[in-house]
């Protein structure tokens, strides 16, 4: 008898205190935003979206929902018909005039940093777990983040110790046809460098490849990341529209990795440790076995 | 040559056609307002003193979204349609687009500049950047036309093949330094430039709506005043020199009404291709080839085309949006083909 009173006690108590807590918190949003949805759904707040960008496509769950378009040509009408209580994104979210137009309909517009850096990912991560009413979540997740990012710079630092960085290019292409090697000032360059790899592209920014200067390089790991295309499918592809490739070093000792290109957008997210993982594990054969 | 309607009948139907883009511009959207409510909160806006209960969203939807973007689409088909018609007059052929002076590639290379510089400058004044890209866009627009023209002139004569020819140069030459700056470009830069040439009426504010209207004012109150003109240029150069008319100032005028309308457009929308080609055409189907009727039936059909395009781009997709330089052409080609046969028949 006791012990039920106290239970009846606990579930009313939750859920007054559930919906004090909800009345205060915005319960509808829309994100715009790749890694700023991501972290949502890891946050466990995923029920809470009714509306999403072209850029966030994980979880696959997120592509049920609604879609606002790209995330710099939002409508202010089109978001405002989903009812929301707040709208989210990074700075690269506009176009300006759109964004005061829904804030002057009432909704709370709030901006994340879409800088690829651990202060900025903390600083986002405090935000949301704020907003969401799940703060220490945030904090554990933050600091889960940053221990696998530590380790994953042990793990660099000890494999450079008995092994030359290896020389890596990293393709970006759609369906195998034309693809773009990534260049320094890059998502992709921030994320080769992190698992250790070699950038042996000099150029800036995401640039169409040329068979000559391909031919030169000492390519010893090849990643790519294939918009269209996954698996076998993809490096098939890439093979048969880019015969210099299978020229390559890296392609005749089957160094050919593949990489998520939808990692490459919109700052850090949840899923980047696991991809550096596998990425440095390619990199530095025999390093994860020791 | 016949014509399938009379003047009379072309106007009430495209003003009738041109009120119904306007309302159906005001009342539909993404967010569905009660047609009650949509009319309470228009007559709102137009002072009608009425209890402002439960009106807040209909009236911030209709005030601050939907009437700057319908009156900036009415003012952007307008005007472009009306540079058509200057240019299809001009040059005497029905191929001429406002592109041909060089306004379009002008505006696309001051966008280009725009866009990619001034990412790699930076640090330009927060309450500045917006406006960086209309300025640039429509000065560029207006300088390479004021070239286009100024190539075209030899000892007081403006030249119309000389200056055709320059156009087409121009315009080649303008689309290698955007071909430049879009490889220079980085990912976000380059996606800004493709959506800003696939044109848009979304995010249309006040501020930025008076310098449009104003032009479009002003060119569609001008032009229709050289209607006769433009007829007697018809016949040729000299035949219309014969007539009386100043050829080389109604060639001017033309120009320079082309580069500042369509130059504002730009400015305003980015790049909205279609409507100054074919709205000149699919009047001239109906009517004839009199300017008189030419012109402002022009700016009827040429606002309520945009209108209808700028309805397709925000409902299609909803809540996302589409660029409307893709639905311009997309429902305005068929409609223009079946008139096309229809004719031929």
């Amino acid at each position: 008898m006791r012990l039920s009173t106290r239970v009846v006690a606990l579930c009313v108590g939750l859920i007054v205190s559930h919906q004090a807590a909800a009345a205060e918190l915005p319960q509808r949003w829309v994100s715009a935003g790749g890694a700023l949805s991501e972290w949502v759904s890891a946050l466990g707040g995923e029920s809470k979206l009714v509306g999403v960008d072209t850029t966030s496509q994980h979880p696959d769950s997120l592509k049920a929902l609604p879609s606002i378009g790209y995330q710099r040509q939002l409508s202010a009408e089109g978001i405002l018909s989903l009812r929301p209580q707040m709208l989210i994104g990074t700075e690269e979210m506009g176009p300006p005039p759109v964004l005061s137009q829904i804030r002057s309909a009432g909704v709370q517009v709030e901006l994340f940093s879409a800088q690829p850096d651990l202060p900025a990912l903390q600083g986002n991560l405090q935000h949301l777990g704020k907003l969401l009413g799940a703060e220490d979540q945030a904090t554990q997740a933050f600091l889960a983040y940053q221990q696998k990012l530590d380790q994953q710079k042990l793990r660099i630092t000890e494999a450079q110790l008995k092994q030359k960085s290896p020389g890596v290019l990293l393709l970006l292409g759609h369906a195998g046809g034309n693809p773009m090697i990534a260049g320094k000032d890059t998502a992709a360059d921030w994320l080769l460098q992190q698992a250790g790899g070699h950038n042996l592209a000099t150029h800036t920014g995401y640039k169409p490849f040329s068979n000559e200067s391909l031919a030169s390089l000492n390519l010893e790991v090849l990643v790519f990341a294939d918009r269209a295309l996954t698996g076998d499918a993809a490096r098939a592809a890439l093979f048969k529209e880019n015969p210099i490739l299978s020229s390559t070093r890296a392609a005749k000792d089957g160094r050919v990795m593949e990489l998520d290109p939808t990692l490459l957008v919109g700052g850090l997210g949840p899923r980047l440790p696991e991809a550096l993982k596998k990425l440095s594990d390619g990199l530095y054969l025999g390093a994860s076995d020791q | 040559m016949t014509t399938l309607v009379k003047p009379r009948t072309l106007f009430i139907g495209l003003s009738l056609l041109c009120l119904l883009a306007i309302w159906l511009s005001l009342a539909l959207g993404p967010v569905s307002l009660p047609l009650l409510d949509t009319l309470r909160a228009a007559l709102r806006l137009i002072g009608v003193p009425i209890a402002p209960d439960g009106l807040e969203q209909a009236e911030l939807i209709l005030g601050q979204i939907r009437l700057p973007r319908t009156l900036l689409g009415l003012a952007v088909g307008g005007v472009l349609a009306l540079s058509g018609v200057a240019m299809q007059g001009l040059f005497r052929n029905p191929l001429a687009d406002p592109g041909l002076v060089g306004v379009s590639s002008g505006a696309a290379l001051g966008a280009a500049i725009a866009i990619v510089g001034g990412s790699a400058f930076g640090g330009l004044p927060e309450s500045f950047g917006p406006y960086l890209l209309s300025l640039c866009a429509f000065l560029g627009g207006l300088g390479v036309t004021a070239l286009v023209y100024r190539l075209g002139r030899r000892n007081g004569q403006t030249n119309v093949a000389t200056m055709l020819l320059a156009g087409i140069a121009l315009t080649a030459l303008a689309g290698s330094a955007v071909g430049l700056f879009t490889y220079l470009a980085d990912d976000a830069t380059l996606r800004t430039l493709t959506f800003w040439n696939l044109g848009s009426l979304n995010g249309a504010s006040y501020s930025r709506l008076w310098p449009l209207l104003l032009v479009t004012a002003g060119v569609a109150l001008w032009l229709p005043r050289r209607a006769k003109a433009l007829n007697a240029l018809l016949l040729g150069e000299s035949e219309a020199g014969h007539l009386g008319i100043d050829v080389e100032g109604l060639k001017r005028e033309l120009v320079f009404c082309t580069a500042l309308g369509v130059g504002a457009a730009v400015a305003a929308a980015g790049m909205i291709g279609f409507v100054g080609l074919v709205v000149p055409h699919l009047v001239r189907l109906l009517a004839g080839p009199d300017h008189r009727v030419l012109l402002p039936a022009s700016v009827l059909a040429g606002a309520s085309l945009l209108l209808f395009a700028d309805l397709v781009a925000r409902l299609a997709l909803a809540p996302a949006e589409l660029p409307i330089g893709i639905v311009t052409a997309f429902i305005g080609a068929p409609f223009f083909l079946i008139l096309l046969l229809r004719r031929r028949a």
